[in-house]
């Protein structure tokens, strides 16, 4: 390799690693500061100009749990995280497998229509339809208004991976003696298998983070934790401590997850676009 | 085992007609080979056995039994696919056993059937792997031995040496041929290669545009074509064809081309008469054409002058692409003492009993 050809390729990847670090910078700095805001005492969090070295405090965590029941919320978000993603799953992979097979293109756009309207707009009628139902502040209620998040996410991203699946094995499967059901079963959900992990991360993920339904919908019972994050803030007061605590709370054991699951979640998002 | 009987089989997708008014009969323990070009209709006559596709119209037969109406599971019938379709996530042992445990077979007799597959195919070693670490040859084994293991009535092949290299497929196609002789199985295989069909078929069935053009054993149809595609269908390198006229003189028949003129022999005078004076296709194989001093020929009247354009040696024999005016022909010559020089002019041959002449208009065989 000339001199000339070994700078140019230094060049590059300096150039590379400049862009990436800015486009890095923004995100990484609000977390960062998120977690610092958390670890900082009220009088540190609006002094100015801001505190970078201090010495850290857990006293806003600990009040957190104390004062604001904040475990309860944590439950909330995971029932009804756990219970979207489930029942997304659910309904969401038989719903793919069909669109795909028997290539209901027009229905996937249908689903994706409910995807795109504005969350906003269903608002009303739904705490109407709650309200009369006697739901409001239940599991079922958020659990429902979460589908409309995580159902057409799970069938969009399925749709892909069922149709990767070749339609020889699924006749394989019918000549060696199963049902249609059976070789959805046996054969084709464990070749779709990373597509299922990554749609019920995704969907998990969105679920978890899920504020505006879960502010308009749950009550005293069912708060979860974007919506008690919110409550720090009140009419006279906002509890930037409380805040980032709480916070770095909820981001941190998703972030976890999402951190040891990436190279699933990425294969799952790429597959599809290179024939195998 | 058992026959399979196909009546008056319909296949329409929506407006396109792939499989018309189709009637086949297998015997029990017969190698049939469905052949013909791709979008001929074969592959969906072959999934209407299987039950994977519902015929518009007709009945299908395994043994006495119509089974029209019966599912894939319960016809009794093993398929190989063309893309092998084992099951990526289980191993080559669950793989074969796979048919059987559906069908609730105790795991001691699961265990015996494949192994007895295994013995046949000689894949004991493969029997722990996953079928992404098998080569192309080893997956079409294990394919086969999938098929094997259920004892079926009859065995569905979907061209299931295509995705082979021509060296395997020669191999694959002898031991298909032998695990025949075997299990002495009723077969349908479906192809589109004519070499598979001859080499291995007891009976050939030729498909074109969803029909049935012609039934027969491979050198029956080999050397009297129903028609013009089989004609040009079955052999290669393919049958030549050169428009002409069919001229009756002084009691002799000839074939008049633009550029030559040969004579038919005599004991085709009976079947020409109602043909003389109109157009015809004559066809003749490239084996049927040499140098006149090999030809194998009472007729006289049967060289025509040719120039040479392409010389393909294989070895064994020549193929010499020729011209003759318009019309462009290849014979399959032994290999020539000399140099064959492209250009030169060379005189050619014909062994006339062995040539062919068609309607022009029908495309039937008239001698």
């Amino acid at each position: 390799m000339s001199n000339g050809s070994r700078i140019a390729k230094r060049i590059r990847s300096t150039l590379f690693y400049i862009g990436a670090l800015a486009l890095c910078l923004p995100p990484v700095f609000v977390f960062v500061w998120m977690i610092l805001t958390g670890l900082k005492t009220g009088v540190q969090n609006i002094s100015y100009p801001p505190q970078f070295i201090f010495s850290p405090t857990l006293e806003n965590f600990r009040a957190v749990f104390a004062q604001y029941n904040f475990f309860k919320y944590l439950m909330n978000s995971l029932i009804v995280a756990g219970l979207a993603t489930g029942l997304s799953l659910l309904l969401g992979l038989p719903a793919a497998y069909s669109i795909a097979k028997y290539r209901q293109g027009r229905i996937g756009i249908l689903i994706l229509v409910a995807r795109m309207t504005p969350f906003v707009s269903y608002l009303l009628p739904w705490y109407i339809i709650f309200r009369y139902l006697d739901l409001i502040d239940t599991y079922t209620a958020l659990t429902i208004t979460h589908l409309i998040i995580t159902l057409p996410m799970v069938i969009w991203l399925m749709i892909s991976f069922f149709e990767s699946v070749p339609a020889e094995l699924e006749d394989a499967a019918m000549i060696d003696g199963c049902s249609s059901l059976q070789s959805f079963r046996i054969i084709v959900l464990p070749l779709v298998r990373n597509g299922i992990a990554t749609s019920a991360i995704i969907s998990f993920i969105f679920s978890w983070n899920q504020f505006l339904f879960s502010l308009i919908l749950s009550g005293p019972k069912t708060k979860t934790v974007p919506v008690a994050v919110y409550n720090f803030i009140s009419y006279g007061k906002i509890d930037w401590a409380g805040i980032g605590a709480a916070a770095t709370l909820i981001v941190l054991p998703v972030s976890i997850f999402a951190f040891f699951v990436r190279k699933s979640i990425v294969q799952g998002l790429t597959m599809g676009a290179l024939k195998d | 085992m058992a026959s399979v009987t196909l009546k008056n089989i319909v296949k329409r997708f929506k407006a396109v007609t792939a499989v018309d008014n189709l009637s086949i009969e297998i015997q029990d323990r017969e190698f049939a080979v469905l052949v013909g070009p791709s979008g001929c209709g074969k592959t969906t006559a072959l999934r209407m056995i299987a039950g994977l596709e519902t015929e518009t119209s007709g009945e299908i037969f395994i043994g006495d039994r119509r089974v029209n109406d019966v599912s894939p599971k319960d016809r009794d019938i093993a398929m190989v696919f063309q893309n092998y379709a084992l099951y990526p996530h289980m191993n080559v042992r669950d793989n074969l056993g796979f048919g059987l445990k559906m069908r609730k077979f105790p795991p001691s007799e699961i265990s015996q059937r494949v192994q007895e597959a295994a013995d046949i195919l000689g894949i004991h070693e493969l029997l722990d792997r996953k079928p992404k670490q098998l080569s192309g040859g080893q997956r079409q084994r294990v394919a086969v031995g999938r098929a094997i293991v259920r004892k079926p009535k009859v065995f569905l092949f979907d061209e299931p040496l295509s995705n082979l290299d021509a060296k395997l497929r020669v191999a694959m196609r002898t031991e298909i041929s032998k695990l025949h002789r075997r299990l002495g199985a009723t077969i349908i295989y479906v192809t589109h290669d004519q070499v598979e069909a001859m080499t291995m078929a007891s009976r050939i069935f030729i498909m074109h545009n969803g029909a049935l053009q012609q039934s027969g054993v491979p050198m029956e149809v080999y050397k009297q074509p129903a028609n013009r595609f089989v004609a040009g269908f079955i052999g290669s390198p393919a049958m030549n064809f050169v428009t002409a006229t069919l001229v009756a003189d002084q009691g002799a028949y000839f074939v008049q081309a633009e550029h030559f003129r040969v004579r038919l022999p005599d004991v085709f005078s009976s079947r020409l008469a109602a043909h003389a004076g109109k157009p015809v296709i004559f066809g003749v194989r490239p084996e049927d054409m040499n140098e006149p001093d090999e030809a194998v020929s009472e007729t006289r009247g049967n060289t025509v002058a040719m120039r040479v354009e392409v010389v393909e040696t294989l070895g064994a024999e020549t193929f010499v692409h020729l011209t003759c005016g318009s019309h462009t022909m290849v014979a399959r010559v032994a290999v020539p003492d000399r140099l064959l020089t492209i250009g030169q002019e060379m005189q050619i041959s014909l062994n006339m009993e062995k040539t062919h002449l068609f309607d022009e208009a029908t495309f039937q065989t008239i001698v």
